[in-house]
């Protein structure tokens, strides 16, 4: 018999985006305070580095790469693979990390009592600690080690939303910490019924299994709705908004740009690789009515927000809406290959492109409130006059969540767009539509405020450097710059797909 | 069309680069400093490539940016005018504006619509033009907002909220055109060749016109114009006034199939136009301001320039595009000259103001088509393609309307300014108003024989009189019958059907108020827990019965 899964060169460069944090969290630990903030930069460089390597040892063998953990193969062993979409999220997670990383450096060196204290030191080892959760979520293939992924997301998410101890944002947290461990036994759940059935956890020996028994429908609609809690999609949002507002801006942008899109890669994976084909059609139907109804519930809530951080936290909840209803328009279910169709591409570049702008948003949230000293938006008038360059970024990132060209979001937006005039899903084009209507509005209302000439001039609490401003407003120009891809399937997301052991076995 | 890289081709890039460049200038005080000097100079490069590019050229940006720009005769006819007045308001507005706050700002918020609506007019593809039409429409909130004023802020709030509706009309149409294309970002041409056989044709059609309609202010979407134009300082109503309404106009050219007959649709926006021609003469009677009397006359004309356009699409006749270039050349110049002069004006007192009075009411006059002016020749130069049936005298009516506006327009400027010290604009704002008084009155001669085929001689002979000067005879008729309209005056707020609407704001705000009480309801833990396990069996049904 063939094994399952034949390791291929560059395969350990998986494992090193997975210990690369994992171990610089341990070297702080043994270094101490002193040196946490050195070993978190060294590591964020390293680990641009291995994204980097990985990316470019998959252009070069236009094949996944597998890792297969001790020569063990499974159902025995963990198989690690990384597909072209996996690559991506790697390479989006250690740019908008690195990003992360030198702007929380110098958002604790504006307070040089702090920058080596206990809320510093924390954040850098929870940092890592995410960092590594997200990889192993990216890079995995074993539902179990799934989990273990997801659990460590969590465990390290929820302390950074209440990095700065206030009673406010502890309860906040709690809230996450509830209903994220209602996810995690769904989703526990789930997986101990696909192993009851299938005496396997290994996502590609389940889905080749020649007949599906209703334990797999209900493992799934148990593993599904426990991801989208922590996904927050709508209706299950009731934690998001008061955890990503009130956490530090530097975690802020983290959790908002990647945390929540690890439950959401997972779904995409539990439809598109395991689910049997009439369920997949089905579960993306479900899918897409509630991301349109997030992408339209949720965008009048922005649109309604007093302060700047729960808008952006609102337009988080609205704008992963457009990742779901993505299913029904790639045709995920419906026989053919979806990874090749325009809608996939297209929601791929609202996922990465949304994490680019939804972090430089909430950097430059944060500017504004370390500047400022409040983030109502009502008395934000002239902000623009006293820090341009935030302002800029702001509209910056702005424009790509409203879907104007030339942006990442407009590419994004406009394939959806295609996929739903060609394909007859006029209900999901006119929630694409209003819902770039009503993000006009919310970064409207913000830009309005930024151009404003109030009576009496915004006064600043404390002088911002240019060097904390230059840092959301490089991921910002990122967001725009992903406009000038092509309008049409890329290639790199069809690498490694379909998931089958018959495309690597000789 | 080649889109092969020649000198020509670059000058059409540099058309569209320059404003740009300057406006990334301004980065460095040194340029931020001099930058309301040169704002003249940014439109030059569009100038030149209207006078002396021939139609037809063209060029294509290399990989990754998909653009393509080419030059063709409504879209040369556009840029000429559109490039004259961008030049002369540029030169006003660094004498208008000289020493007032925002001055910066104002001018890069400038750059950038003049590099949009420039743009609009050269561009070749389908992403490049909605790339640059929602730039002149996204910048020019800048110049609407600019003041700060209550007044300017809610024009500000009307005019974004009715330009983010409008692109995404135009979006959906533009996605829905492409989505046939072998090329994801096809040419406007190649698109709209395909266009008559498409099976979204009317859809497309349909959300067209409305993206376009509303930029160029047909009734019933003109609300924001009467706002927006007058809220801005005098330079800038005249830009916003006199080219970027143009951008529907190029529009409408670019994207509707003139080559087949579209009975029906033409039908629609021969309609729609005619009933905004005499709609906005009606409602600008009963204004009291000059510019929003000017911003009323627009959506007029505006009207007229769809009807031209319509009654081109009804038959399929090609010339329609030209015609209607033509017809917009001459509003833009004279447009924009009437703006600034309200301007010079103000400025002027005691007798001095006089032959400004005067040249301004020639101006006003041209509008109604008064003989040897431009809007003589340009209504002229329609009248055969649009017959000698009901659609003709329809249009005749709309020149009896446009001269009691005018009228009302003259009577309202000399009130205005009868109590003005003696003084006189300044040079740096009289000037540019002049060019662009003369622009107005000459250029439209040397086109006209190419547009019209038919000599300039037939522009003065007796039976083309008669064609303008009844209607206008009539407009005088109808104002002194109605006594100079001082019974209407201030009678239809400032942009009338708006204030209806806002009326029932209230009554809009409760669905987001009840949005965000359920999403409080939702946000609860029971409900919450209700909503997961409703999930898992409401997926778990789904599933079990596609099993």
């Amino acid at each position: 018999m063939t094994p399952a899964y034949a390791a291929t060169p560059g395969g350990l460069l998986l494992v090193l985006a997975v210990m690369l944090p994992a171990a610089a969290a341990l070297v702080m630990l043994v270094l101490g305070p002193r040196h946490t903030r050195l070993v978190a930069l060294i590591a964020l460089a390293l680990g641009l580095v291995v994204a980097l390597a990985t990316g470019l040892q998959l252009v070069r063998s236009q094949t996944a790469l597998i890792y297969v953990l001790g020569n063990w193969q499974p159902p025995l062993g963990i198989a690690l693979r990384a597909d072209g979409l996996s690559v991506m999220m790697l390479a989006v997670s250690a740019v908008v990390m690195a990003a992360t990383g030198l702007f929380a450096r110098e958002l604790f060196g504006l307070d040089l009592a702090t920058a080596d204290g206990r809320l510093a030191t924390s954040f850098w080892i929870l940092l890592m600690g995410l960092w590594s959760g997200l990889n192993l979520v990216f890079v995995s293939q074993d539902l179990f080690n799934l989990y273990v992924a997801l659990e460590l997301l969590t465990f390290a998410a929820v302390p950074l939303v209440c990095l700065d101890g206030r009673g406010e944002t502890m309860a906040a947290a709690l809230r996450y910490l509830m209903f994220a461990l209602l996810g995690s036994m769904l989703y526990l759940l789930g997986a101990g019924l696909l192993y009851g059935a299938y005496g396997t956890l290994d996502i590609r020996l389940i889905a080749s299994a020649s007949h599906h028994g209703p334990a797999m429908a209900i493992a799934l609609a148990l593993m599904i709705p426990g991801l989208l809690a922590k996904a927050a999609l709508f209706p299950l949002h009731l934690w998001l908004p008061p955890a990503h507002a009130g956490a530090p801006a530097a975690a802020s942008a983290v959790l908002s740009a990647l945390v929540i899109k690890a439950p959401v890669f997972l779904i995409l994976r539990l439809v598109a690789d395991i689910a049997p084909p009439g369920s997949a059609a089905v579960a993306g139907q479900v899918l897409a009515v509630l991301g349109a109804a997030s992408i339209l519930f949720c965008s009048v809530m922005a649109l309604r927000q007093e302060r700047l951080k729960l808008m952006i936290a609102y337009s988080t909840v609205a704008q992963i809406g457009y990742l779901f209803i993505v299913f029904p328009l790639a045709g995920v279910g419906d026989g053919t290959a979806p990874w090749g169709t325009i809608a996939w591409t297209g929601g791929a570049l609202q996922l990465t492109s949304h994490a680019l702008a939804k972090a430089a948003m909430f950097m430059a949230a944060g500017i504004v409130a370390e500047a400022v000293g409040h983030d109502r938006i009502r008395d934000l008038g002239g902000f623009g006059r006293v820090l341009p360059l935030t302002a800029t970024t702001f509209g910056l990132a702005g424009l790509s969540l409203m879907g104007i060209p030339p942006s990442g979001g407009f590419i994004a937006k406009c394939l959806l767009l295609t996929a739903a005039a060609v394909g007859g899903h006029l209900w999901l084009a006119l929630t694409i539509l209003v819902g770039g209507l009503l993000a006009g509005g919310y970064v409207f209302r913000v830009m309005d405020r930024a151009l404003a000439t109030p009576v009496e001039p915004l006064l600043l609490r404390k002088p911002i450097p240019l060097r904390l401003e230059i840092i959301p407003l490089v991921l910002a120009v990122l967001a725009v710059a992903l406009g000038f891809l092509p309008l049409e399937p890329f290639g790199l997301l069809q690498i490694g797909r379909p998931d089958s052991a018959l495309a690597v076995s000789p | 069309m080649s889109f092969a890289t020649s000198a020509a081709g670059l000058l059409l890039v540099a058309a569209l680069l320059a404003p740009l460049a300057l406006a990334t200038a301004c980065l460095s005080r040194a340029v931020r400093a001099r930058v309301p000097g040169l704002l003249w100079l940014a439109p030059l490069p569009a100038l030149l490539a209207a006078g002396l590019l021939p139609t037809g050229t063209a060029i294509a940006f290399p990989v990754p940016f998909r653009m393509a720009l080419a030059l063709d005769q409504p879209g040369a006819i556009l840029l000429g005018g559109a490039a004259l007045l961008w030049s002369a308001a540029g030169a006003y507005a660094a004498s208008y504006l000289r020493g007032k706050p925002g001055l910066t700002g104002f001018c890069v918020w400038w750059l950038l619509t003049l590099a949009g609506s420039l743009g609009v007019l050269i561009v070749a593809d389908i992403a490049g033009f909605y790339l640059l039409f929602t730039l002149a429409s996204l910048s020019a909130y800048g110049l609407v907002a600019h003041e700060q004023t209550a007044a300017a802020r809610r024009a500000g709030l009307v005019y974004m909220v009715l330009a983010l509706l409008g692109e995404a009309f135009l979006l959906f149409a533009f996605v829905m055109l492409a989505a046939g294309q072998p090329d994801p970002n096809p040419l406007i041409r190649d698109a709209v060749a395909a266009l008559p056989g498409s099976p979204m044709r009317d859809g497309i059609i349909a959300l067209l016109m409305l993206g376009f309609a509303l930029k160029m202010g047909l009734i019933p979407l003109h609300v924001w114009l009467p706002l927006a134009h007058p809220a801005a300082p005098m330079p800038a109503s005249a830009v916003l006034s006199g080219v970027l309404v143009k951008a529907g106009v190029i529009g409408l050219i670019r994207f509707l199939p003139f080559e087949a007959p579209l009975p029906a649709w033409g039908a629609v926006l021969a309609i729609a136009g005619i009933l905004t021609a005499y709609g906005g003469a009606a409602l600008g009677v009963a204004q009291r301001r000059p510019k929003t009397i000017l911003a009323y006359s627009t959506v007029s004309q505006m009207g007229l320039v769809a009807a031209i356009l319509g009654a081109g699409l009804a038959v399929g006749d090609a010339s329609a595009p030209g015609l209607a270039a033509y017809y917009g050349l001459h509003h833009t110049l004279v447009k924009g000259g009437l703006f600034l002069a309200v301007g010079v004006a103000f400025a002027s007192g005691g007798s001095r103001r006089w032959p400004l009075l005067l040249l301004a009411a020639l101006l006003a006059l041209s509008l109604a088509g008064l003989p040897l002016t431009s809007g003589a020749l340009a209504k002229l130069a329609v009248k055969p393609m649009l017959g000698y049936g009901l659609l003709s005298i329809a249009v005749s009516l709309a020149a009896a309307g446009s001269t009691m506006l005018m009228l009302h327009f003259i009577a309202v400027m000399v009130s205005e300014t009868a109590d003005n010290p003696p003084s006189s604009a300044p040079p740096g704002e009289t000037l540019p108003w002049l060019a662009t008084a003369a622009a107005s009155l000459l250029i439209p001669w040397w086109l006209y024989p190419a547009l019209s085929g038919g000599a300039l001689a037939s522009a003065w002979s007796l039976p083309s009189l008669w064609k303008l000067v009844w209607p206008m005879m009539l407009g005088v008729v109808v104002f002194i019958a109605a006594k100079r309209f001082a019974g209407l005056a201030g009678r239809v707020p400032e942009g009338d059907i708006l204030v209806l609407a806002e009326r029932q704001a209230p009554r809009l705000a409760r669905l987001p108020a009840a949005i965000e009480r359920l999403d409080g309801q939702l946000r609860l833990w029971p409900a919450a827990g209700i909503v997961l396990l409703a999930l898992v069996i409401w997926l778990g049904g789904g599933f079990l019965m596609a099993a």
